[in-house]
């Protein structure tokens, strides 16, 4: 897999969460939760289901407030920031569920992860200034390189909606790339994929850890595949970290082990 | 240019290429065969279309639904008034010259938008219908109240708009042995603008701001996330939407060359919604062909009531036209969210070359062929 | 200080009215998440047949003919249209209400013309007057009426079947359907009480002191809207609250309009929305409306 030229070179900060709690109407969804995603590694983040992952995706991309504790992005602090701050800090994600136009083309769906590092205005695009002409050529240069690596490019005169679930999948991933992120935030990206999809899939989130070097987090329930990408990992479970530490480890972790036996007991 | 054409769908020596070519020939040529009420329906339908343009960057490409879309018209107009007026009238008025007038009356709804802009951008979708429900309100009672500007009741009459020398009034101007008035220069003024007004929407439509409001409206947490400024941007259409209000207001009192407050009440808003959900919602051609169509449909009604069965004159017993082309486009909007999701637009676009692809229609403006009479179809209710 | 009661009472008379019909409003917007732009024709219907009844039948079976008919109207708009359109976007739904509202409004302002109807109701022009306060018999009548009504509905609401599958509706419509919650019932049951509520309320809206049933009643009826979204467009309490706030301001402005010149006439028909500004400045999910947490 050949990776794109990597983003203007700067440097990947580190992700420290550390004692966050957040509660809606006296339920506690995460109860002090702390975890570092070094730079340039693959962290996981598992548990059960309603075990706190999604809450805790939606802290960290300011979707969600969090009621205490602190979230780090290098210097910066993301508790307090809206959304798309964050994102401008180089933080991508793609949902749990599609949040994919369906009759938007694969092209301009991508082409929508370059708005942060566009500056196209309403005057600009409505009088098609050349130089907005500019800025559109060459973003969507990056964007079929970006296609490229994923293995969409014959998909990008498409609308997303006629693809496969699987490759809607890609294409959000796609577009989170297309952000030229820092840290990026998956949220199940092989839910619902054949076999062949996952294991591109995999490669692609390796590749974007070996050739650009970028953070990645990832809440995934494929254990398979979280114990050969990832280089650590947490447990959530009811909220609470479990465990924390190298897939091994945690895979042998008594906490652990009751945690899921446990549930499937229950089920 | 070419990448954008072929984008669009649109191909050199293609046949809607020919058909747009042909269409924008015809819309040249008609006013030295048509009459005054032909010509005056087809400036109404123009400046409609402008105005449908802008409520549908807002709600079909954003989906911010707004019902105060009358209220920024009014501010078009009136505010054209204002800044032409001489005072000659009683009426305050700072006496500008026409075109600056029309300028600063466009800029002047674009304020008055970014005024509602802590509502209008914290506010979604339908949350934001209720609240502009005000503005219709605050118009009116402005418009009834304020007399020394807005002339109460009665209106205020419009000074005719001079621009290069040229002005556009009923001095005749003899063109190719026609006699040209107002309502002829005014048409060439009125093509230029929508044309403008055309291409401007749909170059936002297609680049970086177009993409974002699609954004918006499809999914407004991932928009955030992939790092739009959700209430800027929502704040910034209704501005930009706000000042198509303005200018199809500014060329509608131009037409009418009276403006009266009644006309600016809810019913306009609730027309320009139908306008636009029946030409096809978020498509600048569907906002064009919508527009012609609730503006023509009263005064085709007027013309042809005679012939028609039910309908006849007001007063007489059977349904007045004006009712009629009511009855007519309310079915209509809920017919083609039933039966034709994407509107006429939708509908203009399936027949010739691929199906799909609904975001680029290609509709030409659909010429105003047949229009009639000079009565406005809006009314307070 | 007794006309400043005057105006008082006659404000959360009135009020209760608006939130009879922002009551409604809530009802069908928790039941299916759509805005329903038609509802002040619902009401204007409710009042026609009552108006067009009362003279051959009698006021009371005229008044349950209203209710009955503006339900029925409801339940129609529900069945033959919005249910056709259930998994469209939401806006599109509003704009789909605004298409019905346009034809029943064109349909019953075409039969009411310039006419003013008569309801035929009992109270005529009465007053009482206690401790130097006068209140016209109408605006108590109308104050017992939404009073008894509002605490029916929100008992039913609480405790009936009816009530806790709406409620379940309106918390997540998938999980409904899953446990067995016929959707389909549910939003013809809100748009049905949602009208009978108007029909009542058109009755009460067009009452001494006002002359009667005319096309501009639907005006009137339109102050509901700022009064359930200043509430909070999904809260019971807030459409009551609402409409008490919209109520009280529509009657002190109108009372003291005197005072108010400087600001034009008709101020008292302009307050509730100016209020309703004020406060989505503020709060723009309205004083009790939650700001619903996200699910992605």
């Amino acid at each position: 897999m050949t990776a794109p030229p990597p983003p203007p070179g700067e440097h990947i900060p580190a992700l420290e969460v550390r004692d966050l709690t957040v509660r809606f109407a006296g339920l506690t969804a995460l109860d002090a939760v702390g975890f570092t995603v070094r730079p340039g590694t693959v962290h996981a983040l598992i548990g059960p289901n309603g075990a706190g992952k999604s809450t805790c995706f939606n802290v960290l991309s300011g979707v969600y407030r969090a009621t205490e504790g602190s979230v780090r992005l290098g210097p910066h602090e993301l508790t307090a920031l809206p959304p798309h701050r964050i994102a401008d800090l180089g933080v991508g994600r793609i949902f749990q569920n599609l949040a994919l136009p369906p009759r938007a083309t694969v092209e301009d769906s991508l082409m929508l992860g370059r708005h942060r590092l566009t500056r196209t205005g309403f005057v600009a695009a409505g009088l098609r200034l050349p130089s907005a002409a500019r800025e559109e050529a060459r973003h969507r240069a990056r964007v079929r390189e970006i296609a490229a690596f994923v293995g969409l490019e014959q998909q990008l005169a498409r609308p997303a909606g006629s693809l496969p679930y699987g490759q809607q999948k890609l294409a959000e991933l796609a577009r989170a790339l297309c952000m030229e992120p820092k840290l990026l935030l998956l949220d199940e990206p092989v839910a619902g994929m054949t076999a062949d999809e996952r294991r591109r899939t995999a490669s692609v989130i390796a590749g974007v850890r070996d050739s650009l070097g970028i953070s990645v987090l990832l809440v995934e329930h494929d254990m398979g595949l979280v114990m050969r990408l990832a280089d650590s990992v947490t447990v959530l479970d009811f909220g609470r970290r479990i465990a924390d530490g190298a897939p091994g480890d945690v895979q042998n972790d008594p906490a652990v082990v009751r945690a899921y036996l446990g549930e499937e007991s229950a089920a | 240019m070419s990448e954008i054409l072929t984008r669009s769908g649109l191909r050199v020596g293609s046949p809607a290429v020919y058909g747009g070519a042909a269409a924008c020939l015809v819309l040249l040529v008609l006013p030295f065969y048509l009459d005054r009420f032909w010509l005056q329906a087809g400036l109404f339908a123009m400046a409609a279309a402008l105005g449908a343009i802008g409520i549908n960057l807002l709600t079909g490409a954003t989906g911010q639904l707004s019902m105060g879309h009358a209220f920024f018209l009014a501010v078009g107009a009136y505010g054209y008034c204002a800044f032409a007026g001489d005072g000659a009238d009683g009426l305050a008025g700072l006496g500008l010259p026409g075109w600056l007038a029309a300028v600063l009356a466009v800029a002047l709804s674009g304020l008055a938008g970014g005024v509602f802009s802590p509502i209008a951008g914290r506010l979604r979708g339908a949350y934001l219908g209720i609240a502009t429900l005000a503005l219709i309100f605050i118009g009116q009672h402005v418009l009834f109240n304020a007399h020394d500007l807005t002339g109460g009741f009665n209106g205020r009459a419009v000074p005719p708009l001079s621009l290069f020398g040229l002005t556009f009034d009923d001095t005749e101007l003899l063109v190719a042995q026609v006699p040209f008035g107002a309502v002829e220069k005014l048409w060439y003024l009125g093509l230029a603008l929508l044309l403008g007004g055309v291409l401007f929407a749909r170059g936002v439509l297609r680049g970086r701001p177009g993409r974002a409001m699609n954004a918006i409206r499809d999914h407004r947490i991932a928009a955030g996330v992939m790092g739009i400024p959700v209430a800027r941007y929502r704040a910034a259409v209704f501005v930009l939407s706000s000042m198509y209000a303005g200018l199809a207001g500014v060329l509608l009192a131009l037409v009418f060359q009276r403006t009266v407050p009644e006309y600016f009440g809810m019913a306009l808003s609730l027309e320009y919604l139908a306008m636009i959900v029946i030409g096809g919602l978020g498509s600048v051609a569907g906002a064009v062909a919508g527009g012609v169509f609730v503006s023509l449909l009263p005064q085709l009604l007027n013309r042809y009531s005679d012939a028609l069965p039910l309908v006849s004159a007001p007063g007489t017993g059977g349904i007045a036209p004006g009712e009629a082309a009511r009855y007519l486009y309310g079915a209509a909007v809920v017919a083609v969210v039933l039966f034709l999701p994407g509107g006429l637009a939708r509908l203009a676009a399936r027949r010739p070359g691929k199906p799909g692809s609904g975001k680029s229609p290609k509709t030409p403006m659909h010429t105003p062929n047949t229009p009639t009479t000079t009565e406005p179809s809006g009314e307070a209710r | 200080m007794s006309t400043f009661a005057e105006f008082l009472i006659n404000g959360i008379s009135l009020g209760s009215i608006y939130a009879l019909i922002a009551l409604g409003f809530v009802v069908i917007f928790r039941a299916t998440e759509v805005v329903n732009f038609a509802h002040a024709s619902l009401l204007l219907a409710g009042g026609y047949v009552t108006a067009v009844l009362h003279d051959e039948i009698g006021f009371w079976p005229a008044l349950l003919a209203g209710i009955a008919g503006a339900a029925v109207v409801g339940a129609a708009v529900e069945f033959f249209v919005m249910r056709r359109h259930r998994g469209a976007d939401h806006s599109v739904l509003a704009i789909v209400t605004i298409g019905v509202d346009i034809l029943l409004a064109t349909e019953l302002t075409r039969r009411i013309g310039t006419d003013i109807l008569a309801l035929g109701d009992p109270w005529g022009d009465s007053v009482v007057t206690v401790g130097g306060v006068t209140i016209a018999e109408t605006r108590i009548a109308a104050l017992l009426a939404a009073g008894l009504l509002i605490t029916a509905f929100l008992l039913a609401f609480r405790y009936t079947s009816w009530g806790v599958a709406m409620r379940a509706a309106a918390e997540n419509q998938e999980t409904a359907a899953l446990m067995g919650i016929r959707l389909g019932r549910v939003s013809i049951g809100a748009w049905a009480v949602a009208g009978g509520l108007a029909a009542v309320a058109a009755l009460f809206l067009t009452v001494f002191p006002t002359p009667g049933l005319e096309r501009t009643t639907s005006l009137a009826a339109l102050k509901a809207f700022p009064a359930a979204i200043l509430g909070g467009l999904d809260s019971t309490t807030g459409a009551l609250v609402g409409g008490l706030l919209v109520g009280v301001t529509e009657s002190l402005a109108t009372g003291y309009q005197g005072d108010l010149a400087f600001l034009g006439r008709g101020i008292g028909d302009l307050a509730p929305y100016l209020v309703m500004v004020a406060v989505l400045l503020i709060r723009p999910a309205g004083l009790f409306g939650t700001k619903e947490p996200a699910r992605v």
